[in-house]
């Protein structure tokens, strides 16, 4: 099962050398005699030996990860922490909030064409809906406990204090790893309820030619879900996945992988997760403030007819002719019906 | 951001106490030197700062605000003798700090002796007496306990004689403990300790070359060698603090560090020459190297001419040597013998230092007389740097060998003949006839008793003077102090001996192996003792210096020490006697003359009577004062020479450290004590002597003496034989004894030796003349009392090399120790089994543990290190029997019962030679696959449990001294 | 004010284990938590070398640059140090940490780790010197009396040196050059930056 966990996560992390084989001259042979001097075990020239890979022998502890002497690796994963990823993070995740305030400045709010027609249809039932906002408000807690990890020195502790500042990580990382659970049990059932409907087709390559109707003008035909949603889908379900796994080896530490394993796991961790977080930005930027009407289908899970017939006219059209007409407003008689 | 609120002022002080003296301005290169670790390290500049610089309080859990007092000690595991300074508050142990002063480690310690106030705060130890009553440990009191104790020893007495009790003593006894009064007032010889298992060939083979069975010189002056050969050792990891001497003069010299080994130990990777031979052929070894010699013309011909007694017949043993056959027999080629041998003959001062790799061998006496043989053939003996240094194993198995916890003698050397007991008797105040009455018989107190390697051969043995055991009745009780259960080899045959006792008692701080080996269910009986640092007494380190620990705090929980355990014991013994109508009593006359003070002998009173007694091993200058005045001013004793220095204050001054023995007469003379044996380039007074006179004048009409070799300043310059008053008459010397002294003589009969004269007025005056009272002869490369007068090539017992057992058989099968002692009639036996067993099976130390490991195992520090039994495998045996690194296996061996195995994991590792396995030798609790850990009183079971090496071990005797065969047997071993 | 250093002379070590027992003994350090091993590479061979490894005090230390909550600092002697109270045990130390210095108390779920435990250099923590706060959290602060960490003090062969970093690079220096050979002062390039040149 670990393998397993392991050959998924792509995750093997080999140490450059397990034992450092300096000598050329060891031999096997019992009664070989051999003369000692000058010592091999000389640092720099073991380090060289190696190529700047771990220095590791044996220790009589059990845990293994103390039989690594020297791991250079460190110092990789510290340039990592402290430039690549506040860089990578800071540029995806504020890139994508200037974006998305330019694209509100020259776009405004997506209106529904033709206005409110009163009418509903139900997009998302219950169960997606409530799982939806499982995955949705973990992952906001998650990001933001996240996020601490990596810039809350820079921006939070100056305002609070340390002391506080650690109440803060602290539960946050308690929040981090409990949390872990229920995001991946929402990605699960997000990936079996939506799967179908996401599966990419001719129509997404038409809708995508169309810049999916935000660039220019003119609907082009949407299923249940667009390509640009498809998109969010699959990258919530394998992105998903990819912190979910490397976050698990994490949270259990050195149980399946040893030190580089866990650099690795880091490091794909946290750039998925910045990477997510800025997508994440947008799609809830469109699915509130940026798009008239779309916020139903998450909260009441009835949208407009309208609205569903701009942006998903083939499946409006699908669900239609299955006879699940859409809901009059309440109130609405029917037709002749006095 | 986070400044710690006393840095700045904490800073400061600790910078300037840190570095006093050890600024880059105010140094000179030698002072720099001094503390910078080729005599030393930088770090023991701090051992000079004032005390009152540093706060009042230890380290650990202490209250800052009250006093600490610091006591001295010595620790209690391996016989380099490190001082360990506890820190003490409240009666409680709460800090140790580096004792800088010790001349012997200097601050340091090994992860044993770093982790050793553990000892006295350990929940695992037993918390009060306990016996088992069907099969369960049931608590009672230290009354209840030793009455109950005492009643049955005297049943046993009464039905079978005292020769029935085997009295097991320990190498970790003080001196004052291990003085072997108690079994001699018993009335049996059947009393013994480790010695038997670690160096008692090295003993007998050293005693029987040139008179002492002792390190010849020591620890610190190694320092001064040239070339050294460690053969048998691994010292690293069984005396790692004395690797700060070695390494120190490996470096100080440029000095060759030769290894001569089976396997690659963590010493070897020190060493500038690593020799790997195979198991068992140390002689050859040797041989082969002084073929070389010999051919080179590389021997010191003035030494062997004055100071050799029988080396031409060593030239005929060692011709058969050739370079050729020693690549035959121990898979060396000759380049390297040649380079060795050259090295250790022209690059002196030269010196060759062995553990239990040369000793645990059925040919281990003859071994070690190669090895003094090779000293006395390049001329290194009796000078710096020189000499047999012998590493000891345990704190004070040097004391404990010296006080006659042994079946062959009594204190001090004298052996089991009639003088022997008649000065015993007389330093004891007793009539010999009083002494004789004690025992089964005169011929029972002259015979040697039975070894620890047999004891259960002599419970489970008929009993016939020829066949079978040689004494009344078998053993029937064992009285176990501080020993494991797991250390003697063939345990299978060990738990059929236990189970058959009528009475065991184990007298420990642990329960040790004896306490679950065997399924007993009653007549068992724990009695916690306390560890030496919870007791006063004196303990000789390996270079024969004695040392005074200071008891640290008192017993905890409900144990005793050593001698209110004894003392008890023998009231109690008194009691049952009394009960009995018998008028056998122990308490009165074993305790006369000590002082008794809270129901247990004082141990100063104690040491004060050896010091009237023991005058053959010098042994009578080390008074308790002197020895705690060294302890005091530790710090005035040379690191290389451990001499008092010019700064001395005049009650230590010209003394070596320790006062290591001899030490000649009486306290009041202030002999210095002697730092190397044998050393003509001092006077006698100064700690020089000779050779020892132990073996009459001349044999075969060669003189046994010496030529033209004596002791600086004597006025006798030719060989001359031991002292008697019949020789002081000769020289016109008995003149000069005082009155007093004549006196004394008188009382004793009118005629003394130097050794059994009680005044020691002899000594006094051959010390004025310069001459040293036992005498100045050769050392004997021919020791014609023993099997192997000249050591000759054995194969082991168990030897892979069928094909060499015709060519070098084992001996043949004779009786010593009151038993049978097989030899070939085995190894015949053995040949057939070999295809079977093909892997050599070698034991050894590892550096957390010691000994049986019961107490190391027990601390959470060190068990924490090593928390699995494991064997030693090369890649390419694992790898032929599909066997991964850190794996479980099975290994059994040609004298298990069938079907049975050991279970442990394996480590594979070039350190082991193919066809080669080692495993450690303290692990127990495992036997045979059975988890023994819920047979131990409960909290009582050590961390670590493990199967015992010696659950695989086999058959396999010194003739001479019974040690047993640890280092070389087979074994086979399985993935399980 | 001395800046203080680790220098372990590999021709010395011989893995007795000392400096970790002295450590456990010093500062109660419980089971498990290792502030200081010792690592034998080439181990059977020729050429094995034993290598006593605790935290190295760095220069720039990668732990206190990572360290999510900023809860290391560095006295004026450069001893590296953190805050317990500040610690989430977040376990990113030991990632940038070269010598796998940081260790972690298991708690409650999972492996997850309790607030980080490493070698203080003996010299405490952010409390008050010597007080029974201080020791329970971090052992005793051996510095502040005027001594150096204990697993130095005790090494059995004087392999492991601690002290100003000059004062031990000279020892060390002086040793090389009497003996002639070294096998380098193991870790400095990495913690230092430099090595003691002879």
């Amino acid at each position: 099962m670990r393998a397993l966990f392991l050959a998924a996560a792509l995750l093997v992390a080999v140490p450059v050398a397990g034992q450092a084989q300096t000598n050329p001259n060891v031999s096997g042979t019992p009664t070989n005699p051999t003369s000692m001097l000058p010592p091999v075990a000389d640092e720099l020239e073991v380090i060289k030996a190696l190529q700047g890979g771990r220095v590791a022998g044996r220790i009589t502890i059990p845990d293994q990860q103390a039989a690594s002497l020297i791991q250079p690796g460190g110092r990789s994963w510290r340039e990592f922490h402290n430039v690549t990823l506040a860089w990578v993070g800071g540029i995806a995740v504020l890139g994508m909030l200037a974006l998305l305030v330019l694209f509100r400045l020259m776009k405004g709010r997506i209106p529904v064409e033709g206005g409110l027609s009163g009418r509903t249809i139900q997009r998302f039932n219950l169960l997606e809906r409530a799982n939806h906002w499982m995955v949705a408000s973990t992952f906001i807690i998650l990001a933001l406990s996240g996020l601490n990890l990596t810039f809350g020195r820079h921006v939070l502790l100056p305002l609070v204090g340390p002391e506080a500042f650690t109440a803060i990580s602290q539960w946050g990382k308690y929040a981090h790893n409990f949390l872990a659970f229920p995001f991946t049990l929402g990605i699960v059932v997000m990936l079996l309820l939506w799967v179908k409907d996401n599966i990419p087709n001719g129509t997404d390559a038409r809708w995508l030619k169309a810049g999916g109707g935000l660039v220019g003008h003119g609907h082009p035909d949407s299923g249940r879900f667009n390509a640009g949603q498809k998109g969010i889908f699959w990258i919530t379900v394998l992105g998903g996945a990819a912190v979910a796994v490397t976050g698990y080896i994490l949270v259990f530490p050195f149980f399946f992988t040893d030190i580089a394993g866990m650099q690795l796991s880091h490091i794909i961790h946290s750039i998925v997760s910045v990477v997510m977080i800025a997508v994440m930005l947008a799609h809830i930027y469109i699915g509130t403030l940026g798009m008239e009407g779309a916020s139903d289908a998450m909260t009441s899970g009835q949208v407009d007819l309208n609205w569903a017939r701009q942006h998903h006219n083939l499946w409006v059209e699908q669900e239609m002719a299955k006879g699940r007409g859409a809901t009059p407003p309440a109130g609405a008689k029917a037709a002749g019906g006095d | 951001m986070l400044i710690k609120r006393s840095e700045a002022r904490a800073g400061r002080q600790r910078q300037a106490a840190a570095y006093a003296g050890l600024s880059s301005g105010g140094l000179d290169r030698r002072a720099f030197l001094k503390q910078a670790g080729i005599t030393g390290v930088g770090l023991s500049a701090l051992g000079t700062i004032p005390l009152t610089t540093i706060r009042p309080a230890a380290a650990g859990p202490v209250n800052h605000q009250q006093p600490v007092t610091r006591v001295k000690n010595i620790c209690t595991h391996c016989s380099v003798g490190c001082s360990v300074t506890a820190e003490v508050q409240n009666g409680v142990w709460v800090g140790q700090e580096p004792t800088w002063d010790s001349p012997i480690n200097r601050g340091t310690h090994c992860a044993k002796g770093a982790a050793v106030r553990e000892l006295v705060h350990g929940d695992r130890r037993i918390k009060y007496p306990m016996k088992l009553v069907n099969g369960q440990w049931t608590r009672m009191t230290w009354d209840a306990a030793v009455n109950e104790i005492g009643d049955k020893l005297m049943a046993v007495r009464q039905a079978s004689g005292p020769d029935s009790v085997f009295w097991l003593g320990s190498a970790k006894f003080s001196n004052e403990g291990a003085y072997r009064k108690y079994a001699a007032f018993w009335g049996t010889n059947n009393v013994d300790h480790q010695a038997r298992i670690c160096h008692s060939t090295t003993v007998a083979g050293v005693a029987n070359t040139w008179g002492y069975g002792a390190q010849t010189n020591s620890y610190n002056d190694i320092r001064n060698s040239k070339t050294m050969i460690i053969m048998g050792g691994n010292p690293a990891e069984a005396h790692p603090v004395s690797l700060q001497h070695v390494l120190s003069g490996k470096e100080q010299n440029r000095a060759n560090l030769i290894v001569i080994d089976p396997r690659f130990t963590r010493t070897a990777a020190h060493a500038s020459e690593f020799m790997r031979i195979r198991p068992g052929t140390d002689i050859p070894i040797i041989w082969g190297l002084l073929w070389h010699i010999f051919q080179n013309n590389w021997e010191d011909r003035e030494f062997i001419r004055q100071r050799v007694y029988g080396m031409d017949e060593v030239r005929a043993e060692v011709a058969k040597w050739t370079p050729a056959e020693v690549l035959r027999v121990t898979g060396v080629p000759e380049a390297q013998m040649r380079k060795v041998a050259e090295m250790f003959a022209t690059q002196k001062p030269s010196t060759l230092i062995w553990c239990m790799g040369a000793t645990q061998k059925t040919v281990g006496t003859a071994n070690v007389r190669a090895y003094s043989i090779l000293l006395l053939a390049t001329g290194n003996v009796g000078k710096e740097g020189t000499g047999a240094n012998i590493f000891r194993g345990h704190c004070n198995v040097q004391g404990a060998t010296d006080f006659g916890l042994d079946v062959t003698t009594l204190p001090a050397y004298y052996g089991l003949d009639e003088n022997a007991w008649r000065h015993w008797s007389r330093v004891w105040g007793v009539s010999y006839e009083s002494m004789v009455a004690r025992f089964d018989s005169t011929a029972m107190m002259t015979t040697p008793g039975i070894p620890t390697t047999r004891y259960f051969d002599a419970v489970t043995m008929p009993v016939n003077a020829q066949t079978g055991l040689a004494q009344r009745d078998n053993l029937k009780a064992m009285v176990v102090f501080g020993h494991g259960g797991n250390t003697v080899t063939r345990m299978p045959e060990a738990v059929k001996g236990l189970e058959k006792l009528d009475l065991l008692v184990v007298a420990d701080p642990h329960p040790t192996t004896f306490a679950v080996l065997a399924n007993r269910r009653e007549n068992t009986y724990l009695l916690p003792i306390c560890t030496q640092f919870e007791c006063d007494g004196s303990r000789t380190a390996s270079n024969r210096s004695v040392q005074w620990g200071a008891k640290v705090v008192d017993p905890i929980f409900e144990s005793k020490n050593d001698y209110e355990a004894l003392y008890r014991l023998a009231g109690a013994i008194d009691a049952a006697a009394a009960r009995r109508n018998m008028t056998f009593r122990m308490q009165e006359e074993v305790f006369k003359g000590f002082e008794i003070r809270a129901n247990a002998p004082v141990a100063e009173s104690i040491l004060r009577e050896i010091n009237r007694g023991a005058i053959s091993t010098g042994y009578t200058g080390q008074s308790p004062e002197r020895l705690k005045l060294h302890m005091q001013h530790q710090d005035k004793f040379d690191l290389v020479t451990l001499r008092a220095k010019a700064d001395a204050p005049a009650e230590i001054a010209g003394d070596f450290y320790g006062l290591p023995w001899p030490c000649w007469g009486t306290p009041q003379m202030r002999h210095p004590g002697t730092h190397i044996l044998y050393n003509t380039n001092l006077h006698v007074k100064q700690g020089g002597g000779t050779f020892r006179a132990r073996f009459g004048v001349e044999r075969n009409g060669v003189s046994l003496l010496a030529e033209g070799s004596h002791s600086q300043g004597s006025e006798l310059t030719d060989g001359y034989p031991e002292f008697t008053t019949a020789v002081m008459a000769r020289l016109g010397w008995d003149a000069e004894l005082t009155e007093a002294e004549k006196a004394s003589i008188a009382r004793q009969g009118g005629s003394a030796s130097w050794a059994t004269d009680l005044s020691m007025g002899i000594i006094r005056v051959t010390m004025e003349h310069g001459v040293m009272a036992y005498g100045n002869a050769k050392a004997r490369a021919n020791a014609w009392n023993l099997p192997d007068p000249i050591p000759v090539h054995r194969e082991p017992i168990y030897t892979p090399r069928t094909d060499l057992i015709a060519q070098y058989p084992t001996l043949p099968d004779r009786r010593a120790f009151r038993m049978p002692h097989l030899g070939q009639s085995v190894q015949n036996r053995a040949k057939d089994l070999a295809p079977n067993f093909p892997i050599i099976l070698s034991s050894g130390r590892l550096v957390e543990y010691e000994g049986g490991g019961e107490e190391t195992r027990s601390n959470k520090w060190l068990a924490e290190l090593q928390q699995d039994m494991f064997v030693e495998i090369n890649p390419q045996d694992a790898a032929s029997r599909n066997i991964r690194d850190g794996a479980w296996v099975l290994v059994n061996g040609p004298e298990m019962p069938a079907g049975k195995a050991t279970r442990m994991k394996a480590l594979v590792t070039e350190r082991v030679g193919p066809g080669v396995a080692w495993m450690p030798f303290h692990f127990a609790g495992w036997f045979m696959q059975e988890d023994q850990r819920s047979k131990y009183p409960q909290g009582t079971d050590p961390i670590v449990l493990g199967e015992s090496v010696n659950a695989i071990t086999t058959y396999g005797y010194d003739p001479v001294t019974f040690m047993q065969e640890t280092k070389v047997t087979l074994c086979q071993i399985r993935a399980a | 004010m001395a800046r203080m250093k680790f220098l372990l002379d590999a021709e010395r070590c011989i893995e007795c284990n000392a400096c970790v027992t002295a450590c456990k003994n010093e500062h109660e350090v419980p089971w498990g938590i290792n502030r200081r091993r010792v690592v034998t590479i080439n181990d059977g061979k020729p050429g094995e070398r034993s290598v006593s490894m605790a935290c190295m005090h760095c220069t720039d230390a990668p732990c206190a640059a990572v360290c999510p909550v900023s809860c290391f600092y560095t006295t004026a002697d450069a001893v590296v140090l953190h805050d317990k109270d500040l610690c989430i045990g977040c376990g990113y130390c030991f990632y940038a940490c070269p010598f796998g210095a940081p260790q972690y108390p298991r708690v409650g779920n999972f492996g997850s780790r309790g607030k980080m435990d490493k070698c203080t250099y003996c010299a405490g923590g952010p409390q008050a010197d010597n007080t029974q706060a201080e020791y329970i959290q971090y052992g005793s602060n051996r510095l502040a009396e005027g001594k150096l960490p204990l697993c130095a003090e005790m090494c059995s062969t004087k392999a492991l040196l601690a002290g100003d970093g000059a004062v031990i690079a000279q020892i060390y220096r002086e040793r090389v050059q009497r003996r002639g050979y070294g096998s380098g002062a193991w870790g400095w390039r990495t913690a230092y930056r430099e090595t003691v040149a002879i």
